[in-house]
């Protein structure tokens, strides 16, 4: 499989190794920022990809999850 | 050339500098002659014997495969061979070997005055031993850590019976595990990669470099991952006696937005009163000399200056006798250096006149130390030796830090108070802070290079009503981990023990050449985050820091005694090959992996920044197929979207400058042509920094 950000090879997952780090990043921080600003995930995911202190991959994936409109992951909730 | 001379003692440097300073400070009898063969120069003082002393030009020998070529691997059988057989640019010295030979045919006596350290000794062992006829077993030592007339002599007169062959074991050892590890794996990746694409480039990595660079790859993930957090953060603005004074309040971070709200809903309008103020005193006491690693620090972070060039300075510091020899680990500074005698020549200087006499006044000269030891050298400490030539300005700088450091170590400690002012505003607790310097002691030697500051609070009193001007909730967000500085990494390779005092700058340097990583801040390319990745996937032991740590203390065990060479050869080896063994047989897989990083690292290279005109696309350096001629075009003329293009100078070399224009925010880059200075070029035709540039010349020429 490849990574749906920048194609590079993984294993079975829809992110490389670089960017399943950010994925996990926005996961576990999400709950943060809920209780910090009582904002919705998309909102949350917005904020992040214009925040100019997040990281060039956690915007990355933050902006495909924007785009495929993905929920927060379950398992991290 | 010297076939009539009587036998004489035949002296070897290091370098030609020290040549020419122990040849004077040697020299009893009218002149020192400088003499040349075949360019390479020699010199000879005259005592109640002839001495002549020939330079080397650092290391004269190197290691070198067995068998010729360098398009294979696994390489485990070596041998030690002149530099211009193992290296192209090196035909210099066949003729510096060749002279120091002949010197050696007409001595009877000889002397190795090369730098008292590993790499000093190797290259004084490989000289007397293969230049001069194995002469290893008969020559003396030198030992000296200042080029000063005074320790030279002295170092002549005490010398040693013989050279230091734990030393020198250490350090051919070192070299030999460093050459067999570089060359196997450096060589593994760059012919991966050559097979795959039919291309070649140059990748290398090494004992130490892998474990530097992976420190650097871990720190990258961290910040290219990294989510912000929001907190806020509350202070407020209260007058005292007609001053403002910013207090913060109790908790530093608040992390909830409505928390944050009721704490300022609350505190708006009223006046706080002083409910404790808390005063400590503590003394501050002075720095420990300076060591290479803490002056490649110290000189990062005033000057700006890479270890690199730090080590390089200090060096010529030390050729000029100016400074104690620099490639030290040591803090500790013996009374053989005679402080007292150091201070009266540093008192002959106008802006240290003051200070030195402070200083010799004191009943007793007893520096602070640090906890770090040399066995060969102490710390780097100041001759009081005047300059004989001028400086540079980045000479001036690292002399003066190392004369305000040693002054520094022998005075008072500081003594400093803290006040913490508890103010209560509406049952929320602010404090206010003062820092005040009560006694400066060794701060008034140091002073140039302080960082603190100081906050001096007016009288207050406990009870007293404060005026709230302002209060203020900021909204902030956590930040990343900083990225590494070459100073900072040196650090961390300092506290991880990989490298030597000797090498940990040139190992960064080359993560630099190599293009594993760009920008003073370092950020790895996608070429350095590959090759990492190679190397963590088929060969993890080769980039263990805890394996590189484990191998450096076996190495440092042989100086010791307490390891033998020929153990720590054998274990590297058995290590190599089985690591060696698995990248062969993955060649196919990780040469595509390379051969793909390396044409993204090729197109990163062109590209300048993001399109200022479309703002999607990218500018790039691009090659007219017509006329070859090299120009700036944005990536989506290809889609059909965008035609920004710009000119470029034909001539040198263009580089991304990874920065905006400080007038317009477009993309830069830099040109450089060999002899002029290289100069930054904004393409925006209407860049307001262009127009007053432009106003500014037609003044000059109306005037």
């Amino acid at each position: 499989m490849k990574c749906v950000i920048c194609s590079r090879e993984t294993d079975e997952k829809s992110y490389c190794e670089l960017h399943v780090k950010a994925y996990e990043n926005i996961n576990k921080k999400y709950d943060e920022w809920k209780k910090a600003l009582e904002i919705s995930w998309k909102e949350y995911l917005s904020e992040i990809v214009k925040n100019p202190l997040t990281g060039e991959w956690a915007k990355e994936v933050a902006e495909h999850l924007i785009k495929s409109g993905e929920k927060q992951s379950v398992t991290q909730r | 050339m010297c076939a009539e001379m009587e036998k004489y003692t035949l002296i070897i440097t290091e370098k030609p500098d020290a040549a020419q300073r122990i040849a004077s400070a040697l020299n009893e009898k009218g002149k020192v002659e400088k003499k040349e063969d075949n360019g390479v120069p020699y010199y000879v003082a005259k005592r109640d014997k002839e001495i002549v002393v020939v330079p080397a030009l650092g290391h004269l020998y190197t290691i070198a495969e067995e068998r010729k070529g360098r398009n294979y691997y696994p390489v485990f059988n070596f041998r030690w061979v002149p530099r211009y057989a193992a290296e192209r640019g090196a035909k210099q010295i066949r003729t510096w070997i060749k002279t120091i030979s002949k010197l050696a045919n007409d001595a009877d006596t000889f002397v190795d005055a090369c730098d008292y350290d590993i790499e000093g000794s190797v290259i004084g062992y490989c000289i007397l031993k293969y230049a001069c006829g194995n002469k290893e077993n008969i020559s003396k030592r030198m030992k000296y850590s200042t080029l000063t007339k005074e320790e030279l002599e002295k170092s002549y007169a005490e010398l040693r019976p013989h050279l230091d062959f734990a030393l020198i074991e250490a350090g051919g050892t070192r070299h030999e595990v460093d050459w067999l590890y570089g060359v196997n794996l450096s060589r593994a990746l760059t012919i991966s990669a050559r097979n795959w694409s039919g291309k070649y480039a140059t990748l290398s990595t090494g004992r130490v470099q892998g474990p530097t660079l992976k420190f650097l790859v871990s720190r990258e993930k961290s910040i290219r991952s990294f989510v912000p957090t929001p907190y806020w953060e509350i202070r407020t603005e209260v007058e005292i006696n007609g001053s403002v004074f910013e207090a913060e309040y109790e908790k530093q971070k608040i992390e909830i937005k409505t928390e944050a709200d009721t704490v300022l809903n609350a505190c708006k309008g009223k006046n706080g009163q002083v409910e404790k103020i808390d005063v400590k005193r503590f003394k501050q006491n002075p720095p420990v000399p300076f060591d290479l690693g803490t002056l490649q620090s110290e000189a990062y972070g005033l000057f700006g200056y890479t270890p690199r060039r730090t080590s390089f300075i200090a060096q010529r510091l030390y050729l000029d006798a100016l400074i104690a020899y620099p490639r030290t680990s040591s803090q500790k500074l013996p009374p053989e250096i005679n402080y007292k005698a150091i201070l009266k020549k540093l008192g002959r200087v106008p802006k240290y006149k003051k200070l030195a006499k402070e200083l010799l006044r004191k009943p007793e000269l007893k520096p602070r130390e640090g906890k770090k030891k040399d066995p060969a050298h102490p710390a780097i400490y100041p001759t009081g030796k005047l300059p004989e030539r001028d400086l540079d300005d980045s000479e001036k700088k690292v002399l003066d830090l190392i004369v305000r450091r040693f002054m520094a170590v022998f005075s008072e400690p500081a003594t400093k108070q803290t006040m913490k002012v508890h103010i209560n505003v509406n049952e929320h607790h602010f404090y206010l802070r003062g820092r005040q310097t009560l006694k400066e002691g060794w701060l008034r030697f140091y002073k140039p290079y302080l960082r603190s500051e100081e906050v001096l609070l007016p009288p207050i009193e406990e009870g007293q009503t404060i005026t709230v001007k302002k209060v203020i909730s900021e909204g902030k967000f956590a930040k990343s981990p900083p990225r590494y500085n070459p100073g900072s990494l040196l650090r961390k390779m300092e506290e991880n023990e990989i490298g030597t005092k000797a090498t940990r700058a040139n190992i960064i340097q080359t993560l630099y050449n190599r293009k594993y990583v760009r920008e003073e801040r370092m950020v790895v390319t996608n070429l350095g985050f590959e090759v990492l990745e190679v190397l963590e996937k088929y060969c993890p032991p080769v980039v263990s820091i805890k394996l590189t740590s484990e191998l450096e203390e076996r190495m440092d065990k042989i100086q010791a005694k307490r390891e033998k060479r020929e153990n720590v050869l054998v274990d590297a080896v058995e290590i190599l090959k089985l690591v060696v063994q698995e990248l062969k047989e993955k060649e196919k897989t990780i040469g595509k992996q390379l051969s793909n990083a390396i044409k993204r690292a090729r197109l990163e290279e062109r590209i300048i920044g993001t399109c200022p005109v479309c703002g999607t696309g990218k500018l790039i350096i691009l090659y007219s197929r017509k006329t070859g001629k090299r120009f700036i075009g944005c990536t989506n003329y290809f889609k059909g979207k965008c035609e920004t293009s710009f000119p470029l100078p034909q001539k040198g070399s263009v580089r991304p400058l990874g920065k905006n224009c400080r007038g317009c925010g477009w993309p830069t880059v830099q040109v450089r042509i060999k002899g002029k200075r290289p100069w930054t070029l904004c393409f925006n035709p209407d860049c307001p920094l262009k127009k007053e540039r432009r106003k500014k010349i037609e003044m000059c020429n109306m005037q």
